[in-house]
C-alpha cells in the first residue's frame, strides 16, 4: 500500500492543527467574552452548549484544552521522529475520542448542536486520520526522515 | 534495536493506546447516560421551608403579593436556567421580604422558555400549581432542585414530585391544568421577545411613573432592582 510522503502528511497536520487552534481559541474567547449573567436564547445551539455543565472540566473551559491539544499537534508536525509521530498519534486519538464523547453529549444530553464544536470534531477526526497514517506508514523509521 | 523491532514495539504501543481510548470513551458515555443529572429530590421538608418563607403573602396565579400593590415587577424566567435559580436564591429574597410582604410591590413570574422542551413542561407545571395558589412554592422548589440544563431531569415524575412537595393538593387537576396551560407559556415567551429580551432572567416594571410594562433587562443586584422599582413607583 502506498502512503503519501511524510512531508505531505506533516504539512497537512500543520495546516489542520492551525485551523483547530483558530477554532478552539475562537470558542474560548467567545464564551469568556459574552459574560453577561443571563441564559441566552439564540438561533444556534452554541449558547445552550456553552451554558451546559459539560462545557467546563474542573472549572476550565474545554475549548482551552482543545487549543492546547491543537498546539501540541501543530508542534509534532515540525519534527520527523518517532516521538513526534507517536505523540501526535496519542494526542489526536485523545482529541478524537473526546470529540466523539462530546458529540454524543450534544446530540443526546444537551440536545443542541454547536457548529463550532462540530467543526472542531471534524478537524480532530482529520488530524487523527493523518496522524494514524503517519504512524503506520513511517513509525520506526527514525533513520529515514527524508523519505 | 533495529528499525523493524522499533516499529513492532511502536505498533503494539499504538494498538494498546487505541484500546485504552475506546474503553475510556465507552465508559464516559455509559457513565453519562446512566447517571441522571444532579437534579435534587424535592422533599416535603424543603417544601415546608419555602412555604414558611412565603407565608402570609397572597398568591394569585403566578402573582406574588397584594394584587393592589402600586408597583409590579415582572420576571421573565426559564425554570431550567441556572442564572434564574441564582436570582431566586440571592437577589429576589430581600425584595420579597422588604417590599412584597408589606404590599408595596407585587412580583409576577412569566415563563420565557429558551433552554429546551422541558422548560415548557416545567413552566406549564408551575402555572398549573399557580392555579392552586402554589405557583411560587413550585418555582422556588424547582430552582432548589434544579439539575443540569436539558439533561432530562424535568420529566413528569420530577414535576409531580415538585408539585406535591410544593403543596399542590389536587394533583389530578394540576395534571389536567398543566396540559391546558401550555399555550400560556408560549404567549409569555412571545411577550418577552416583543419586549426585546434575549436571555433569562429578564425583568420589567410597571408603576405610576411607567408607560405600561417597562423593560429593565437583567439587573445585576438587589439594589439595581430596588432602584428600578423606586423609579417606577
Amino acid at each position: 500500500m502506498s502512503y503519501p510522503s511524510e512531508d505531505s502528511l506533516r504539512r497537512g497536520i500543520a495546516f489542520v492543527a492551525a485551523l483547530g487552534v483558530g477554532v478552539a481559541t475562537y470558542i474560548a474567547i467567545a464564551e469568556s467574552g459574552g459574560g453577561s449573567p443571563v441564559c441566552l436564547a439564540g438561533g444556534t445551539g452554541c449558547r445552550t452548549v456553552a451554558e451546559s455543565s459539560y462545557s467546563h472540566v474542573a472549572g476550565v473551559n474545554i475549548a482551552i484544552f482543545g487549543a492546547i491539544g491543537y498546539l501540541m499537534l501543530l508542534a509534532t508536525a515540525f519534527f520527523a521522529n518517532d516521538a513526534a509521530r507517536f505523540g501526535g498519534f496519542v494526542v489526536s486519538l485523545g482529541g478524537f475520542g473526546y470529540s466523539v464523547f462530546l458529540t454524543y453529549i450534544e446530540i443526546f444530553k444537551i440536545e443542541a448542536i454547536c457548529q463550532w464544536c462540530v467543526g472542531s470534531a471534524v478537524l480532530m477526526t482529520i488530524l487523527f486520520l493523518l496522524n494514524a497514517t503517519r504512524l503506520v506508514a513511517y513509525g520506526g523509521a527514525e533513520l529515514q526522515e527524508a523519505r | 534495536m533495529n528499525d523493524a523491532d522499533r516499529r513492532t514495539k511502536l505498533m503494539q504501543l499504538a494498538a494498546g493506546t487505541v484500546f485504552l481510548a475506546i474503553v475510556v470513551v465507552v465508559a464516559l458515555i455509559v457513565v453519562n447516560s446512566s447517571s441522571s443529572d444532579s437534579a435534587g429530590e424535592p422533599t416535603s421538608e424543603a417544601g415546608r421551608e419555602i412555604a414558611g418563607e412565603l407565608r402570609g403573602i397572597p398568591q394569585t396565579g403566578m402573582l406574588l403579593g397584594d394584587p393592589a400593590a402600586p408597583v409590579e415587577l415582572v420576571e421573565f424566567g426559564d425554570l431550567q436556567c441556572p442564572v434564574c435559580k441564582g436570582f431566586a436564591e440571592e437577589i429576589l429574597p430581600p425584595i420579597i421580604e422588604n417590599q412584597v410582604k408589606n404590599g408595596e410591590v407585587k412580583i409576577d413570574f412569566r415563563n420565557f422558555t429558551i433552554i429546551g422542551p422541558q422548560s415548557v413542561d416545567a413552566g406549564a407545571a408551575a402555572l398549573a400549581a399557580g392555579e392552586q395558589g402554589r405557583g411560587w412554592n413550585f418555582v422556588e422548589l424547582f430552582y432548589e432542585n434544579q439539575g443540569a440544563e436539558n439533561s432530562g431531569y424535568a420529566d413528569a415524575a420530577f414535576l409531580e414530585a415538585v408539585a406535591k412537595s410544593a403543596g399542590v393538593e389536587n394533583l389530578a387537576k394540576w395534571n389536567e391544568d398543566r396540559k391546558l396551560l401550555r399555550p400560556q407559556v408560549e404567549e409569555t415567551t412571545e411577550e418577552a421577545r416583543q419586549l426585546g429580551f434575549t436571555g433569562t432572567p429578564s425583568f420589567a416594571v410597571k408603576g405610576s411613573s411607567t408607560q405600561g410594562l417597562e423593560p429593565i433587562g437583567t439587573p445585576s443586584s438587589t439594589e439595581a432592582i430596588e432602584e428600578a422599582i423606586e423609579a417606577a413607583g
